[in-house]
Order: C-alpha cells, then sequence, then structure tokens
C-alpha cells in the first residue's frame, strides 16, 4: 500500500516541477521574444528593402543591394577603419595596462582594499560621464593636454587635439580605455590569483630573477584570462558611440561603425541603409562573442 | 634590479593607478567649482581661487538666457536625475525577479527543454542593442496593446528589462549551480511545497549574489545612453545621461555647469560601487 501512494506523490512532485518551471521562464521568455527577438527580425526585413518614396524608391524587396551599397559607401568605409583604429588601440593599451595593474595590486599591502575600492570606480561611471570629466582635458584652447605639454615644451603653441585625424581617434580612445581598463585588469586579478604560489617558490629556488619569472611563468599561465581580455575589449570597443558622442558629436573624423549608424539612421532617417549597417556590426560582433564563448570553455574545463 | 628599487616602482604604480583612476574625477569636481572666466583663463586655472557653487545653482536654478553655450532651466536636470533613479530602481526590481526565477528553473528544476532555455536566453545576450533598437523604435510607436510607448518610461523600463534579464539570468545561473541542494531537499522531504521551498530557502541562499546582479543591473540602466537617446524626446522620460549631453554647447561650453551636472551624475553610481564593490568584483572577475 504504501508503494503506489509514493510513486504517486512523485509523480504530482515530477509535474509539479514541470510546471513551475516553464511558470518560471515564461516571463523572461516574452520579454525577450517581444523586445528583442521580433524587433531584430523587424530590423533585418527593413534591412534588405528599399529605402522607399523618401528616397526615390519603389518600396520592396531588394535583396543584399543595401548591403553592397553601404560596403560600398566611402563615409562607412571611412567608419570602419575608425573602428578598427579604436579596438586595435584600446584592446592593446588595456591588455598592457591591465597586467600592470593586475601585477601591481596582486600581491596584499596595507591600503589595498582602497585601491581596489578607487579602481573600479571609472567603470562605474556612465561613459557619457567619463566624456564630460575628460573634456577639459582636450580642450583645444587651453586644456590639460595642452598645458602639460607646452609646459614641458613638447609643443610651441596649443594644439586642436581633437580635430586632428588619427590623434582625436586615440584621446578618445583614452577615455574608453579609462572606463574599461577597472574590468579587465579584475580579469587580471582573478587569473593572477589562480596561479599556485608554490609555482613562484619553486622558481625563485632555481634562481629566476621577478624579469624571468614574469616572462616564463605568468604570462603563460594567463593565457586564458588574455583571451578573455582580449575578447571583452573587443566587444566593448567595436560597438564605441558614448563617448565620441560627447566629445565630438558625429564629426567624420572621429566616426565610428555605430556612429555611422545613427547618422544614416536617425539624422538622415535612412533606415534601410542604417539597418543593413547595423547588422554588418552584429555579425562582427557574433564573431567575437562565439570566441568569447570559446576562451570562457577553454578556461573553465 | 635590487628588491628595494622594485619595491619603490611597486608604490609608484600604486600611486599612478589612483591618480589615473581618480584624476579626472577630481578635475571635474574643481572644475564644478570654479567659475566660467577661471577655466577660460590663458593657462586656464586647475584650482579655483575660490570655490563656490555657482555652476550648481545655474544648473539647478536655470541660467536666465545664455551661460557660455550653455542652457539650463530651472527643474529641467533634476527631473532627468528623478527618471533615472526611476528607471535603474524600476528596471531592477523586475528583472531580479524574472532572472532569479529563471535562474533557478534553468539550473534547479528538471524540466522538459530546460536546456534549451537557457541556450535561447543567453544567445540573445550576443545580440547588440544597436540591431534592435532601430526597431525597437517601431515597436514601441505601434504597440500591439495601448498608446504608443516612446518618450514613456514604462517603454523604457521595458526594454531595460528585457535586455538585461538574460544577463542577470546567466549570472545567477553560475550561482544557482554553485549552491549547495541540501537544505532545499531536506524541506522538500519535510513535505514543502517545491515553490514554498523556493522562495523560503533557494531565495535566501542566493541573496549575495541578487545583491551583485542588482547592483551590476543598477550601474548599467544608470549609465545607459544609445537606448534613451533614441527612445526619448521630452523630459517625460529622458535620463540624466541624455540630459547631460545638452550641456555641450555646439560652439563653446559651460565647463563649470557641465562638469557640475557630471559630478551629480556620478555620485549615485560611485556610491553603490563603494558600497558593493567586494560583491561587484568578486562576481565580475568570477563570471566574465
Amino acid at each position: 500500500m504504501p508503494e503506489p501512494r509514493h510513486r504517486s506523490g512523485g509523480n504530482r512532485a515530477a509535474r509539479e516541477t514541470q510546471i513551475l518551471g516553464w511558470l518560471f521562464v515564461i516571463p523572461s521568455l516574452l520579454l525577450v521574444a517581444l523586445l528583442i527577438l521580433v524587433p531584430m527580425g523587424h530590423g533585418f526585413l527593413q534591412s534588405v528593402r528599399s529605402g522607399g518614396f523618401l528616397f526615390g524608391e519603389k518600396p520592396g524587396y531588394v535583396g543584399m543591394r543595401n548591403y553592397k551599397d553601404v560596403i560600398h559607401d566611402p563615409v562607412s568605409r571611412e567608419a570602419m577603419v575608425h573602428t578598427v583604429w579604436y579596438v586595435v588601440l584600446a584592446v592593446s593599451l588595456e591588455l598592457v595596462l591591465g597586467i600592470l595593474v593586475a601585477i601591481t595590486l596582486h600581491r596584499v599591502f596595507r591600503g589595498r582594499g582602497f585601491v581596489l575600492a578607487v579602481l573600479i570606480l571609472p567603470w562605474a561611471l556612465p561613459s557619457v560621464v567619463s566624456g564630460v570629466l575628460w573634456q577639459r582635458v582636450f580642450d583645444p584652447d587651453n586644456g590639460l593636454l595642452n598645458f602639460v605639454l607646452l609646459k614641458l615644451h613638447v609643443i610651441g603653441e596649443p594644439h586642436v587635439w581633437l580635430a586632428s585625424g588619427r590623434g582625436a581617434i586615440f584621446y578618445i580612445t583614452i577615455v574608453h580605455v579609462w572606463g574599461v581598463l577597472p574590468l579587465v585588469s579584475l580579469i587580471f586579478l582573478a587569473g593572477l590569483q589562480s596561479i599556485p604560489d608554490e609555482v613562484y617558490s619553486a622558481s625563485s629556488v632555481d634562481g629566476a630573477g621577478p624579469v624571468r619569472q614574469f616572462t616564463h611563468i605568468t604570462l603563460p599561465l594567463l593565457k586564458p584570462s588574455v583571451a578573455i581580455a582580449l575578447t571583452v575589449g573587443t566587444l566593448l570597443a567595436i560597438s564605441i558611440f558614448d563617448e565620441i558622442y560627447v566629445l565630438n558629436g558625429t564629426a567624420l573624423n572621429t566616426r565610428s561603425i555605430l556612429m555611422q549608424v545613427y547618422n544614416t539612421t536617425f539624422v538622415q532617417a535612412d533606415f534601410a541603409h542604417g539597418t543593413a549597417l547595423a547588422f554588418l556590426l552584429a555579425a562582427a560582433t557574433a564573431i567575437f562573442g562565439v570566441l568569447y564563448a570559446l576562451a570562457l570553455r577553454r578556461t573553465t574545463v | 634590479m635590487t628588491p628595494i628599487g622594485w619595491r619603490i616602482l611597486r608604490v609608484i604604480a600604486i600611486l599612478a593607478i589612483v591618480v589615473w583612476s581618480l584624476g579626472p574625477i577630481l578635475i571635474g569636481i574643481s572644475t564644478s567649482l570654479s567659475t566660467q572666466r577661471e577655466v577660460n583663463a590663458v593657462p586656464s586655472h586647475w584650482l579655483p581661487a575660490h570655490p563656490g557653487f555657482q555652476a550648481y545653482h545655474d544648473l539647478l536654478g536655470g541660467t536666465s538666457g545664455h551661460a557660455g553655450g550653455t542652457v539650463t532651466e530651472k527643474g529641467t536636470f533634476t527631473r532627468s536625475v528623478y527618471n533615472s533613479a526611476f528607471l535603474a530602481a524600476v528596471s531592477t526590481f523586475f528583472i531580479l525577479i524574472f532572472s532569479t526565477m529563471a535562474a533557478y528553473a534553468v539550473g534547479r528544476l528538471r524540466f522538459k527543454f530546460g536546456g534549451a532555455v537557457l541556450a535561447l536566453l543567453v544567445g540573445t545576450m550576443i545580440v547588440p542593442i544597436f540591431v534592435i533598437v532601430i526597431s525597437l523604435f517601431k515597436v514601441l510607436a505601434e504597440p500591439p496593446i495601448g498608446p504608443s510607448l516612446i518618450d514613456t518610461r514604462l517603454g523604457l523600463v521595458l526594454v531595460f528589462t528585457a535586455t538585461l534579464t538574460p544577463l542577470a539570468t546567466w549570472l545567477l545561473y553560475t550561482q544557482v549551480r554553485e549552491m549547495p541542494p541540501e537544505p532545499e531537499e531536506a524541506a522538500l522531504i519535510d513535505g514543502c511545497s517545491r515553490l514554498k521551498a523556493f522562495v523560503r530557502i533557494v531565495v535566501p541562499q542566493m541573496s549575495s549574489g541578487i545583491a551583485a546582479v542588482a547592483a551590476i543591473t543598477m550601474l548599467s540602466v544608470w549609465g545607459e545612453f544609445l537606448i534613451p537617446l533614441l527612445l526619448t524626446q521630452t523630459m517625460n522620460a529622458k535620463p540624466v545621461t541624455v540630459q547631460i549631453t545638452e550641456y555641450v554647447g555646439k560652439y563653446s561650453t559651460n565647463y563649470p555647469i557641465l562638469a557640475a551636472a557630471g559630478v551629480l551624475a556620478l555620485i549615485p553610481p560611485a556610491l553603490l560601487a563603494l558600497a558593493l564593490n567586494k560583491r561587484i568584483t568578486g562576481m565580475l572577475a568570477g563570471s566574465s
């Protein structure tokens, strides 16, 4: 007699689990479907249709034409080149500085908690605010950069930092790196923490100095963290927008792909080409996203 | 190099980290306490001779006409701060409810297609916001039911909840997987229902992760710029990040007013990050 009762109780519990499982995920699934998947599908349809009467075209399906247009458009191409620069500069700065910060803060010292708390502040601030805080540094007439360089006699007269081509991209990248470096440093710090102390003590017995220890032990063992930092840095830099908007607006010399998407869609009201360029950028992002997932898997296995 | 040499190098590096992290914030504070004349002087004054709150006064009380390229109106900035706080609090509230439930369901409950649900939710994290934001505009302008949600806080809350719930679910899922299942199992054996066990046992077990995720989502919503830039038009819903960019003048900017706005906008996230910094760093370093 107790046996069947137990079984029916088990069945009820199993059914309860099934129902509860679905009830618990339905709100998230509904939200994601309605506000992410539907707009994404909608956007894709827009990117393969013509811009419509506003642009003197018949509305309708045009296949990949909008994609071809934006790839051949000189301004979009320029934006792609700029974006590559943003990514390369940002990621290389973040990797080098991130490792240096992590090594500096790895060992315990008095005040370490304070420094760690201060370190994550730039990450917590809106990137728009970062742009505002840095604005006076690059002011063309009497910004901090001009002030210091004039004092040091590096330059003879004030320089308009944000107006020159590659230079402007470099300064905006620094503001971007200011906000992302805390995250990258934490990734490396976690990586360093996972290296057992014995590895170092064994090598110092062998007479290896700090520099040798770094190149022969630390760097190889940090490889997984480097992979994660690389992909996180790339994903954040490839869609750079806020800092550019605050510091230089839609100016051509610093326009990133996302800024070009914004300009095409909302300034020129050309939804068709805007979404096409957005999907191209999304494809690039997805590739790095997959690489990120692979890097993560390799570290956890 | 000698050990003392390394130690000196390390102290310099630590100081450099502090200066790099705090420097721009200190420049911002100093600028906000200066007058425009001091800032525009050649060479510029980096510390105000007589620190004052004129810029804050102008920002909050409004400038009569022009203040060197920057126009402010009484009540506008305060309203944008209120909007940001509302958006961060309400979005985070819904994100926490939905993601805690979903993380528990896919992490603990063995229900059919649970794995597929997790894959779908995590998969949407790869969808960049900018590909949906253009179409979101159309979806919100003509929703299936009710009036247009463009330029409403409700519309933004919906969008933030949808875009951040997958990340929050993933972060909490990793925590659920690491939690010992015994407390819940014991409660179930004692005749507790699954729902009751979730509310009484599992949620308290997840509280540290929930706090970290709450901080991360609040910071994200507070800092979000592109979405509200495109989906708001008036002070009805405009958050502080979008409002700040309107103080950047086209040809010249009143730096003290702009800096005052920046300083006021950075206080809430800075306090949150300082208060919860151990939890946040743990979660970021652990699962990124």
